[in-house]
């Protein structure tokens, strides 16, 4: 796979945008799953919620700025890594997770993606492009607003959260 | 971007539409997500290719995704996949599992495999412990793991997949870390691309059964050394490493096993008439 490139056209921003908000889409109703499995049903609806949220982000870009919606090549996405940075990694899940901690995860994923498009603002070749960046920035900046707001509903979890006295069995 | 990848297949194409029931946490999302990454960038249509698994919960992994799959009996996914191969070499055969199908009750066919040397990618989600029936210790396991199962734990000196697999003649050898899936989607684009039988060792949490597991995110760290040709050299590494290096370890030059297969053959068509309605 090649090193990745920080976007330099306005389409490839825009399939990268696309990207971000159909794949944390996509992750959160993974998640939301997940946890409906579990019997967890709060985040479940909260991860659901948040699903919702990016699924109409990726339909407002669409709407907005055209047809985004075409895939590229794994290999030509930006990301450090092979996620996109508003999709939270599996490996951060515990099946008796709480809504605060489902939330920090979300706030960590949405100030990924905002490093993100500051980064594409910094190295933009173009006025263009540039400005284009720019609004996601500003978009994000929003979410991230957003998420902030949302947490401070929620208490921290207990110090013993994880303890389970009638530990899962596997499926 | 180009026409051409503006047409490429994504890895949502060799999703099915079913989920995954692994535990919440568990490293085989991740994997999952980076064998259909890999499938993409490898870019053969998932009618292309085909998916063998034993039993447990990686190998789960055929269900998961839209490509042919075969689900089969508790550590006889090498032997399937093998069948699979050399009758229809076209296929693209991937087989998956975890450390306990692969290791202990399909240990001999591992080693035959491996021998073997036909073309195929073997992916072992390896989190050192029977996940699927609660807990047991697994060949892979370290002796001192105490357990409700196994109180003060087994004692047992664990089996080394990676030196078996060079021992036996494995050609394409690798670790790689569940949380690290671009690395892992990389190996696995390369071990599918190199000719011969490919064994990558995956480690991955089991966040129910060996929550301490988690810690393995601190502890992976790459390979200071560039990939090997020998094999000696190749299997001093790997028994003198902390098990936590991850990178491809070896790639042999052994040309794989594919005998000449004829569907016409009157046996063959006999044989598969017997499968026919």
């Amino acid at each position: 796979m090649k090193a990745p490139q920080s976007p330099s056209d306005r389409e490839t921003l825009l399939a990268h945008a696309y990207a971000i908000e159909n794949e944390a889409a996509e992750r959160y109703q993974d998640l939301a799953d997940q946890m409906y499995g579990c019997n967890n049903t709060e985040v479940g609806d909260l991860f659901s919620k948040l699903a919702e949220i990016e699924a109409k982000h990726a339909a407002e870009l669409s709407q907005e700025h055209g047809a985004a919606n075409t895939p590229m090549a794994a290999a030509d996405y930006a990301w450090g890594n092979l996620e996109s940075p508003e999709a939270i990694p599996f490996g951060e899940m515990h099946y008796l997770m709480g809504p605060h901690q489902a939330l920090t995860l979300a706030l960590a994923a949405e100030n990924r993606a905002l490093a993100f498009y500051m980064d594409v603002v910094n190295q933009a070749p173009t006025d263009d492009l540039r400005a284009l960046a720019e609004e996601f920035v500003v978009e994000e900046a929003e979410h991230v607003a957003l998420v902030q707001e949302w947490l401070q509903r929620y208490p921290e979890p207990d110090q013993d959260w994880d303890v389970d006295d009638d530990p899962p069995v596997q499926p | 971007m180009t026409a051409e990848t503006a047409c490429a297949l994504t890895a949502r194409d060799y999703k099915s539409d079913l989920k995954p029931v692994w535990c919440p946490g568990c490293g085989d999302f991740s994997i999952l997500m980076a064998i259909t990454m890999a499938m993409a960038e490898v870019g053969r249509p998932p009618e292309d290719v085909a998916v063998i698994s034993g039993i447990g919960c990686s190998s789960r992994v055929p269900a998961y995704t839209s490509c042919y799959g075969f689900h089969g009996v508790h550590g006889r996914a090498l032997p399937l996949a093998t069948g699979l191969k050399l009758s229809r070499p076209d296929l693209l055969v991937i087989a998956t599992g975890g450390d306990g199908d692969g290791y202990s009750i399909g240990g001999n066919h591992f080693m035959h495999a491996c021998r073997r040397n036909v073309d195929l990618t073997y992916i072992v989600m390896d989190n050192q412990v029977y996940g699927m029936t609660k807990g047991q210790p697994s060949p892979t396991t370290p002796p001192e793991w105490d357990s409700a199962l196994v109180p003060g734990g087994t004692g047992l000196r664990p089996f080394h997949p990676l030196v078996i697999a060079l021992a036996a003649g494995a050609n394409f050898v690798a670790r790689t870390f569940s949380g690290d899936p671009k690395g892992t989607a990389q190996t696995i684009v390369e071990a599918i691309n190199h000719p011969g039988f490919s064994l990558i060792e995956i480690l991955s949490p089991c966040v129910t059964f060996r929550p301490e597991e988690r810690e393995w995110a601190k502890q992976v760290h790459p390979a200071s050394v560039d990939p090997t040709d020998d094999r000696a050299r190749a299997a001093r590494r790997v028994l003198t490493d902390d098990g936590f290096n991850t990178g491809i370890l070896y790639r042999g030059k052994r040309a794989p096993y594919q005998p000449a297969f004829n569907p016409d053959d009157a046996a063959n068509v006999d044989f598969e008439a017997e499968f026919l309605p």
